[in-house]
């Protein structure tokens, strides 16, 4: 009776999990391709809100149907506002740090100013069910892990599988980490710096506005402003917990969602343990943020205590300019 | 015939590259007047009405001075850490704490008014440096990066105000809905004026005593030896890491002092949601405006300051909150590409060539 009680809040909470975190995971994902040659995109919060206004107005102004669609153009926004950026830090070596923060500024304040005259509307091109394997199992594991969105199969396994094994097992992934982590070096072997450092970037940032995208097309599915209300910072966080590791990184953002949908269950039923039921859902509310910070300090500190910990360091030209000139 | 081309400076000096930030600041703006115009808004107007709004009377000129406390208590906190070249991102939240430690503290004891003060103060200068521990010690002893854990903690601290202000500490007597109780005791009038404090004071010690920490003492010049290089601080025998951790932690008091002084303000004598209102973002464009510069900290403050508030008044005409955001993307931009084109300078291709002639 108890184990079934247990296994019940476990399956439902995954399964309010996974959805939740697919934001997380889109954006973590698209700031590890960018990461991964030396680009910091700090403006993770701007892409998000981007890449989600774009798809709310392809849908409602536009009259965009295909949920598909609505997601390519979030995509294609948020790349264009991931190219002024390259085109800022990457041709004018202007600080990544500064500009990524203007992105998060400027991209929270534009998409907010368009949203502003769509403020909850329904979203009505959202993504239907797709069942894996929805045959095999039934009941709640089947609700849990095998009834969600496409884009969650995307996000969750496609990406991080195919990204682990272009980056590990390609040459051209070699090339990509060693412009990020010695620039110098892969110039001098012929493989462009500034090229690859303004593509992957860019495709780092429609990546990160799909997350987005699919918050209005499937997870809300309405516009709200601040739409990323920190999920992109979470996912800037999950990146240096997961050690730049495309697969940990679903799982450091599995971490928040799990941590974030506790506090809508605990609201939701009303539960109360050590504070009331209304305190526990504000003490909960910060638990996400929390735990994502304890989760970027762990590693750190296992490793300074002297626990053997695979490599977690940051790509070595991580955020620095690089110029020819300057070698 | 002449050519021009870019060529590296191989020393950056400071002054031009000050120009040049405040240029792209600059040009940033007239680039959101340009944007604004295209989208059918009158930016002139605007830039009419603000100026107006802020030197038609001296409420203007007050309501400048109010938004320059807490902006600048948050931007001298950030120039500070940027002297080490640390992003203290988490401005806001340390902000947050230090008026929610003094807020505690304002409803809690009784005493004289003075008193009562100086424990405030107290109180919000060790929450805001509480506030930046675990960041600190990381970046300091983990090499953790400072960015992401100073900026995380914003969104606790601003949670747990919304829970103090809906729940622990709600005022169950006023009819606002979402507030802490207010503190009864507030600083000392400025003579001749109708809002301001002697909190107005505050900033402007605060950065003489830093600028001359870092013109006069070892310390400072420690610090700014850690900026430029900190392999060779180290080998110089400074304790590089002890220094992170006390300048983090000052950081953080400077800004939790920000939210004490803001508790004066008037209209803001108690906590809810947006009362941090961007303070923290917007020291942290003035910090960066000025590179660490606290005279310059100063100067552009108020200039900020000024925009933030015609802003505020804008707001009530139409102007939404949001185009703010947008221009403050556009203003951090434009310093950022500001401070790239000090490193650069045009020469004439002909020169060039002859100077290597002469050199051989």
């Amino acid at each position: 009776m108890i184990f079934a009680l247990i296994e019940n809040g476990f399956l439902s909470l995954i399964s309010s999990a996974i959805p939740a975190s697919t934001v997380v995971v889109l954006a973590a994902i698209g700031c590890l391709l960018g990461e991964r040659v030396g680009v910091l995109n700090l403006g993770q919060e701007g892409l998000i809100g981007i890449g989600g206004v774009y798809s709310v107005i392809a849908v409602v102004t536009w009259g965009v149907s295909s949920p598909w669609v609505a997601l390519a153009i979030g995509m294609a926004a948020a790349g264009i506002a991931g190219l002024m950026f390259a085109v800022a830090v990457v041709v004018f070596r202007a600080s990544q740090v500064l500009v990524g923060l203007a992105l998060a500024l400027g991209g929270i304040g534009l998409s907010n100013q368009l949203g502003t005259n769509r403020n909850g509307v329904q979203v009505r091109a959202q993504f239907s069910e797709f069942s894996l394997g929805g045959s095999l199992v039934d009941g709640g594991v089947r609700e849990a892990f095998f009834a969600h969105d496409p884009v969650v199969y995307v996000a969750y396994v496609f990406l991080p599988l195919t990204l682990w094994f272009i980056l590990f097992r390609t040459r051209h992934g070699m090339n990509m980490r060693a412009v990020g982590e010695n620039p110098a070096a892969a110039d001098a072997v012929g493989v462009s710096v500034t090229w690859s450092r303004i593509g992957y970037s860019v495709l780092g940032a429609a990546i990160s506005g799909a997350g987005g995208a699919y918050m209005v097309l499937s997870f809300t599915p309405t516009w709200s402003p601040d739409i990323a209300r920190g999920r992109g910072w979470v996912a800037l966080a999950v990146v240096i917990f997961a050690g730049w590791r495309p697969v940990r990184a679903v799982f450091g953002a599995l971490l928040y969602g799990t941590m974030f949908s506790l506090g809508l269950t605990a609201q939701a039923r009303g539960w109360g343990f050590l504070f009331n039921a209304t305190d526990l859902a504000f003490f909960l509310s910060m638990l996400p943020f929390l735990v994502t910070l304890v989760a970027i300090l762990l590693p750190a500190g296992a490793a300074k205590i002297g626990k053997r910990v695979r490599s977690t360091a940051a790509p070595a030209a991580l955020a620095i300019p690089y110029s020819r000139e300057e070698r | 015939m002449n050519t021009y081309r870019l060529e590296r400076r191989l020393d950056v000096d400071t002054k031009k590259s000050a120009l040049t930030r405040i240029a792209g600041a600059l040009i940033a703006m007239a680039v959101a007047g340009i944007v604004l115009l295209l989208t059918g808004r009158n930016s002139f107007k605007i830039l009419f009405d603000g100026l107006e709004a802020i030197f038609g009377s001296q409420r203007g000129l007050e309501g400048v001075a109010l938004r320059a406390i807490p902006i600048l208590m948050t931007a001298l906190a950030v120039a500070l850490s940027l002297r080490m070249k640390i992003w203290n991102i988490g401005s806001g939240g340390q902000f947050l704490m230090g008026a929610f430690a003094a807020l505690g503290v304002g409803i809690h004891v009784n005493g004289p008014g003075w008193l009562v003060l100086i424990l405030m103060a107290l109180a919000a200068l060790v929450a805001g440096s509480l506030w930046i521990l675990v960041p600190a010690l990381a970046r300091a002893y983990w090499d953790v990066n400072e960015i992401i854990t100073t900026l995380l903690l914003n969104f606790v601290a601003a949670q747990l105000v919304t829970w103090a202000s809906l729940g622990f500490w709600r005022d169950t007597e006023a009819a606002v809905i979402q507030s802490t109780k207010r503190v009864p005791y507030r600083l000392a009038e400025l003579p001749g004026t109708d809002s301001l404090t002697i909190a107005l004071l505050v900033p402007f010690v605060i950065a003489a005593v830093l600028f001359w920490i870092f013109r006069s003492t070892t310390i400072g010049f420690e610090i700014d030896t850690i900026g430029g290089n900190p392999r060779a601080a180290a080998f110089a025998g400074i304790n590089v890491r002890r220094r992170i951790l006390l300048v983090m932690l000052c950081t953080g008091a400077i800004a939790g002092l920000g939210g004490m002084l803001q508790l004066s303000a008037p209209g803001a004598r108690q906590l809810g949601p947006g009362y941090e209102a961007q303070f923290g973002l917007t020291g942290f464009i003035v910090a960066a405006l000025a590179g660490g510069a606290m005279m310059g900290v100063l100067v552009g403050g108020i200039f900020i300051a000024s925009m933030f508030f015609a802003g505020l008044v804008l707001q009530t005409k139409g102007l939404s909150v949001y185009i703010i955001f947008g221009i403050y993307g556009l203003i951090l931009t434009g310093v950022a590409l500001g401070e790239i084109a000090a490193r650069y300078r045009l020469v004439r291709v002909g020169d060039v060539v002859s100077s290597e002639r002469v050199a051989s």
